[in-house]
Parts: structure tokens; sequence; C-alpha cells
């Protein structure tokens, strides 16, 4: 079963499988899912541990690779499979932004660096020389936004969990990238502190943005405009 | 540009970076002690080894080198030749006057060199290795108050370096070592002791009486024994080289009754049938005197396998002229070749097992280089493993494997060089104090010290007790084995009463050697440095080829 998109995608997965191996046992957990994401719109996946739905976003994300017999996953047309190393980079640090469960934060940053991250990556020394000045203007713009103006010299360990996760959205944001990648981004929070980041997303996709977010939570999923179910490693129910 | 963000704050946010600086830096240190003192040691030994010998050695055996002054000229005149000397080499019997041999002497085996002592000086600096003279004023600061040295009574030098005694008799120069009762004090010089363990100037050698008997052998060309020659030779002097082998067997003799008593010196050659207007045998001629060694010194800057081809040249261009010579070729006719060495050819019996214990050295050393760079990669590995999480998260936001690489490459090589550099210092620091470390643990401990040793105990102690009471398990565990760490120094500080490790009376040298081999400190800098790269780079780039969901889920 394929789900409809609603306009033509800009992150689009066919007939998608990834196995895992565990030692010599293969597990598979994606089995010819595929799924289209229009660019603006708003996905949720859903379903149950273990489900595949992480490793799905994870594909899509270029964070890990299906089988050799999968079919593609492509980006606005590019098939993800042929990009070479110097893409795939550019492609996770530009195209994309993703935001973790556990944050996954560096420790030894402050928040604004932290947030600025990806900015350093991605620009050499000389063009980090010449534009640091605005990308550190703009990261503590990004701060100010997600209500971190007053912490951007702290260190993450001196950040609550809500916190912590608002730096993760505004590092992921900081490239400003054509899609962000969600993975149970209030998964490790309380109800209130979710519902806070859940704001936060909510303003980012309605400045334009394309948001993938896998949840297992059917009410932290409805504020999709679409939401997807995997089953069985395959996409199987999509509602609008 | 992440990159020196990322290496300097790794190296400056935790306390890890500082210990494995800290490792870099002590595994060098210690290589560098180690290999400089050993090292410097065997050096010591080495050089001793040139001591009395030159740096070329031409030898013949017993039947000697016929007209050696024209030879020795010969090489005098060479460009790379400084000086050279004749020495006439035998073994023989030196009964002393006192001991456990026949009739109550002891009977020492000595290798006798027969020698002149001015050019004999020239070549090996012979006058600074006379012990018993009178010293500079520099030697005398340095010696004990108790020296014997500074005792007129035991001085020999006065006159000069005479091989004869004040009567004008020939004498000989022992080895210290030959007489059992010069006795080596810690210190490194000797006192004469008789055999009750008491100083006594009666058994100085000089003053025994009566002198020592020299018995040698002469022999023939075709190797026949002509009869022992004993002759009695006054000790006039000894002298110490440093090596014991040298100073346990070697005696120094007049170069001209040596030859005598070998029948090595100038003799007339009469003939068998004819007789002069007196009735007597005719003399036909003179057979010139013999050495059996010439030693050459070199001058300064040339290397001794030069020094030696030139000398070859010069035997062969020495004996051409005596051949032509048909007088002189008659009657001291030279060997047609001599065995020419430089000394360390000739000294590679004593010189070999050093270079053995040198490679044992290396060899072990190797294996020290191995367990401290295994170390240092251990540490790397478990740092950049626990920043495999890290790693996941700097590819997951574009971050290229050389990227991340390059992070802790920059990681590993500040650490490698900031510890490799204190590492150098700190074996610096040591090896120019060694000695004054070495004084230190050879003396007690002061009371002061002992006194504030047991004082920091019991801060120890209350501290502990704070700690219990606060209960924090952790400061009770630091405070409980700092204390007890505190109590075994103060314990051994209390029963310490001096430990001499390097003792003199058993080492060649009074001191250890204290000079930083400054090839193998920048060496083992470089790599340490090495170690810390390698060891950085391996896991970090098995954790950068690893996927980023790998990384991130990694625990």
């Amino acid at each position: 079963m394929q789900p409809s998109a609603p306009h033509s995608a800009l992150l689009s997965a066919r007939n998608v499988r990834k196995t895992y191996h565990l030692g010599k046992v293969r597990v598979p957990v994606l089995r010819d899912a595929s799924i289209d994401i229009a660019a603006g719109e708003w996905v949720s996946i859903v379903g149950s541990s273990g489900s595949g739905k992480s490793t799905l976003l994870h594909l899509l994300g270029g964070l890990d690779r299906p089988d050799a017999d999968s079919g593609p996953i492509s980006f606005a047309g590019d098939e993800l499979r042929a990009f070479g190393p110097r893409r795939e980079n550019e492609y996770r640090n530009r195209d994309v932004g993703f935001v973790f469960q556990f944050y996954h934060l560096l420790p030894e940053l402050t928040v604004l660096e932290n947030a600025m991250l990806p900015s350093l990556v991605g620009l050499g020394r000389f063009r980090w020389l010449l534009a640091r000045g605005e990308l550190r203007e703009r990261a503590a713009e990004l701060l100010k936004t997600c209500g971190l103006g007053h912490r951007l010299l702290h260190r993450p360990a001196e950040l609550s969990g809500g916190e912590r996760q608002r730096v993760a959205i505004a590092r992921a944001l900081i490239n400003k990238p054509r899609v962000l990648l969600a993975d149970e981004p209030t998964g490790n929070l309380d109800e209130k502190t979710g519902g806070g980041i859940l704001d936060l997303l909510a303003s980012c996709h309605a400045d334009g943005l394309t948001l993938v977010m896998v949840t297992h939570d059917a009410s932290i999923a409805r504020r999709a405009q679409r939401q997807v179910r995997i089953a069985d490693g395959c996409v199987a129910l999509a509602r609008e | 540009m992440y990159a020196p963000l990322l290496s300097n704050r790794y190296l400056t946010s935790r306390i890890i970076p500082f210990l494995a600086v800290a490792a870099v830096a002590l595994c060098v240190a210690l290589v560098i002690v180690v290999v400089s003192v050993m090292s410097g040691f065997l050096e010591e030994v080495r050089r001793s080894g040139k001591t009395l010998i030159g740096d070329v050695v031409v030898t013949r055996d017993i039947t000697g080198i016929p007209h050696y002054e024209e030879f020795i000229r010969e090489i005098e005149a060479l460009p790379t030749a400084e000086a050279a000397c004749a020495v006439v080499e035998t073994y023989g019997l030196l009964q002393m006057p006192y001991g456990q041999g026949d009739g109550g002497k002891q009977i020492e085996t000595v290798q006798v060199w027969g020698i002149e002592p001015t050019s004999f000086d020239r070549v090996t600096d012979y006058r600074s290795k006379l012990y018993w003279r009178t010293p500079t004023k520099e030697e005398t600061a340095a010696l004990a108050p108790d020296d014997p040295r500074l005792d007129a009574e035991y001085q020999r030098d006065r006159e000069g370096m005479s091989l004869h005694n004040a009567a004008g008799e020939p004498g000989l120069v022992l080895g210290i070592e030959i007489s059992p009762f010069n006795r080596r004090t810690k210190d490194g010089s000797y006192r004469t002791e008789n055999q009750s363990g008491a100083q006594d100037p009666g058994y100085f050698m000089p003053n025994i009486e009566p002198a020592p008997l020299l018995t040698l052998v002469p022999v023939t060309e075709s190797g026949k024994i002509v009869g022992e020659k004993k002759m009695r030779f006054p000790v006039v002097n000894e002298f110490q080289s440093g090596v014991f082998q040298i100073d346990s067997q070697r005696v120094l003799a007049p170069i001209a009754e040596i030859q005598r008593m070998l029948a090595l010196d100038a003799a007339d050659v009469v003939s068998r049938t004819e007789r002069d207007e007196n009735g007597q045998p005719k003399i036909e001629g003179r057979t010139p005197a013999r050495a059996t060694t010439i030693l050459v010194k070199a001058k300064p800057g040339v290397d001794p396998m030069q020094l030696r081809t030139d000398v070859e040249v010069a035997y062969a261009r020495f004996f051409e002229t005596i051949m032509k010579d048909p007088v002189r070729s008659r009657f001291g006719r030279p060997p047609l070749s001599v065995l020419v060495a430089t000394w360390e050819q000739r000294l590679s019996a004593l010189l070999g097992p050093v270079e053995k214990e040198r490679s044992l050295m290396r060899t072990l050393f190797s294996i020290v280089y191995v367990v401290c760079a295994a170390l240092v990669l251990a540490i790397f590995w478990s740092i950049v493993q626990e920043k495999t999480r890290d790693i996941g998260i700097l590819r997951a936001i574009g971050a290229s494997r050389t990227g991340v690489l390059w992070i802790f490459l920059r990681y590993g090589m500040l650490i490698g060089v900031v510890g490799s550099l204190l590492g150098v210092l700190l074996a610096w620091a040591i090896v120019a104090r060694l000695n004054d470390i070495h004084d230190l643990l050879g003396t007690p401990s002061p009371t002061w010290l002992r006194v504030l040793a047991w004082l920091a105990v019991l801060v120890g102690l209350g501290m502990i007790v704070r700690s219990v009471r606060r209960a924090s398990a952790l400061r009770t565990v630091l405070w409980g084995f700092g204390t007890v760490g505190l109590a075994s120094l103060a314990a051994v500080l209390w029963n310490h009463e001096g430990h001499v490790i390097w003792d003199p009376s058993v080492y060649y040298f009074s001191r250890i050697p204290s000079e930083i081999d400054t090839d193998i400190a920048w060496t083992t800098a470089v790599f340490g440095t090495l170690f810390s790269v390698i060891g950085a780079a391996i896991p970090a780039g098995r954790a950068a080829d690893t996927d980023p969901v790998k990384s991130l889920r990694y625990e």
C-alpha cells in the first residue's frame, strides 16, 4: 500500500527495505515501505516500538543506508544512493535538519556553539571567518526564538530536558534546511514541556518548513497535517 | 573550522586529557632518563677502554719491530698523526712482598708494558692517570679531607713522571687494583689498609720493602724460551685508568729495562769464525733495539680508521727504506707485515661485552617503548571510544569522515606534543640533578622532614573523619588512599638512613653519568607524539567509518 502525496514530493521513498543483522540473525525492519512527502507538509510517522519508524526517518535523512535490493529514496528528485560522500555530507548539513529524542548535544560546547555547529561544519575556515558574525547573530536569534536567549553561554548539562531539545531544534534549523526530521522530539519530556516543543515545531512549519516527525503518541501525531502508520515494516495507513 | 574548536574544548574541559598528557610525559621522561643514564654509563666504559692506548696500535709479536724510532718519526710526519710512542709488551709474574704465594708472597700474573713516560704521556695522557701525585687546586677541592693524596707522604709525582725512585733505581707503576690492600671507598678514592682493615701507610705500595720481584721470560724468534729473567723493581706509583681489567693486570716499567730483560735491546753481533786483534770474536755490527707495540695518537678530528690507513702506508714506506739500506737491513730486518688496528679493534675483547650490553639495553628499551606506546594507545582508545556518540552527532549534521578524523588527530597531536615536551623537560630536570637526587637518597632524612610527614598523616586522618561525617564516599576513599600513601612515605623517611644505589666501590665511576642523550630525547619525543596521534587516529578512523546511526546508538 502506498500513501498518496498531496503535492509533488520533496522527499520520497519507494519500496525501501532495511534489514539489521544481529550476528547471524537477519531482522528485516522495513519491507517495501514507500512514502512521499511534499514540500511544506507536516507528516507524522506513527507505529509501535520496533515497527521501523525511526529507521525510516534515518534512511530519509541519509543517516543510514537501505539494503542493496531496496527501492530508491529521493530528495527533490535526486536519489540519495547516487550521492557521493561530499554531497551526502552536504545533504545532512544543509538540506535536512535532525532533531533526536535524546537531543544529542555536544557537552563540551555552549548552547550558542551547539546551535552554530552545523554552520561551522558546513563552512570552510575562510568562509567561516567572513560569516562568523552573521552566523553568531543568527544562532542567537534562533535561540531567542526558542526561548533560550538567556542561556547562550550555558553548557547542555546546565539545561533542562525541554531546553536541551530547543537547542537541538535551533541547531537543526541553523542552516535553513528544507526538511526537518524529528525523531520522538517530545519522547523524553513531560507533557507540558513536550507541548511547548510541538508549538515550536508548529511555528517552524507555519514558516514553510517541511516537517517529518516520528512519534508513538497518537495525540502528538494528530497535530500533523498527515499521519502515516508503519506496521510490519510497511507504511500501512495514511490519514489526512 | 569545527575541528580546532572541538579539539581545544576536548582538551580543556575534562580531566582525562590532562591524565593523558601526564601519561605521555611520564613515559617519555622514563625512557629518556633510563636510556640517558645507561648510554652514559656504557659510553664511560667505552671511553675508559681507550685509556692508555691512543687511537691506533701497531703490534708485532715478541720479536718486535727494529728501528722503531725511525718508524715513529715516519708516523709523526703524517698529517693525521699527532704523536707516537714505543711500548714493549709482555706478560710476567710479579711477586708481591706480602700475600699467600710461595714463601708467604703473593704472586700476580701481570701484563707488563715497558714505556718511556714522556712520549707515552703525549700519546695517552698518562700523567692524568697517575694516582699518587700532587693534586691540582681543583682536584684538591673535590677530595675528601682524609684522602691520602692530600698527604705529601703519598704523593709520588713531584719529580715528574719518572719511572725511577729517589735513588735512581728503575721502578714500576702498578695498576691500582693489583694490590689487594688498596680499598676503594664510596667516593671512588682509595685507602691503603692493612689486613685487619685499618688505614696503614705501611701497606702503601711505594713504601713496601722489599721491592716486588718481576719475572719475565724472553722468547727467541723461533719461539724458544731463553730462560727466565728476574729483577726487583721498587713501586714508584700506581695508576687508575678506570677499567678494572687494566687496573688489576697492567704494570708499567721503563722500556729499556724490559727490553734488556727480554733481550730486545740493542746488542753487538759477533762473528762465529773471525777474531779481532785481541783474540775476541770480531764485532760485525749491532742489532737495533726492538719494540713490540707502537701507540699512535690522531690529530683532533681525525678518524682513527683514516689514521690506521696512513700508518699502514707509513709502515710500507719505512720497510722499503730499511730494506734499501744493506747494513741496517742485515742487522735489523723489519717484519714484512705488522698488525695495525684502531683502539676499538684492539680492545674488541673488552668492548665486545659492552656493545652486547648496549644492544641488550636497546632491546629491553624497545620493549619499554612498546609498553609506553601501548599505554598511550590504550588511553587514546578509551578517550575516543567515549566520544563515539559525538562522532555520530557530527556525522549526522554533515561532518565528513576526514573532518572527524582531523579533530582527533589534532587532539592526539596536541596531547602528544605537550606531553612529550613536558617529558623532555622533566627528564632533563631529573638527569641534570641526578647526582644531587642520589646524594639526597644517600643521606639520612632530616628530623624536620620526618616530623612533617607524620603531621601530614595526622591531617589526612582528620580529613578521613571529616569525609565520613559528611557522608562523602569519594572523598573518604581519596583521603584514605592519600593517607595510606603519606603514612608509607613517613615510615620510609623514619627508617631512611641513607641508601646509596650507585656505589663507586662497585662501579668504575664515582658519579652517575648525568648528561641527557639529546638524540634519544628528541627521538622519544617524536615517537611519544606519533603514538599519541596513532592512538587517537585508529579508534577515530574506526568511529568515523561507522554509519552515524550506529555511532549515535553507541553506549
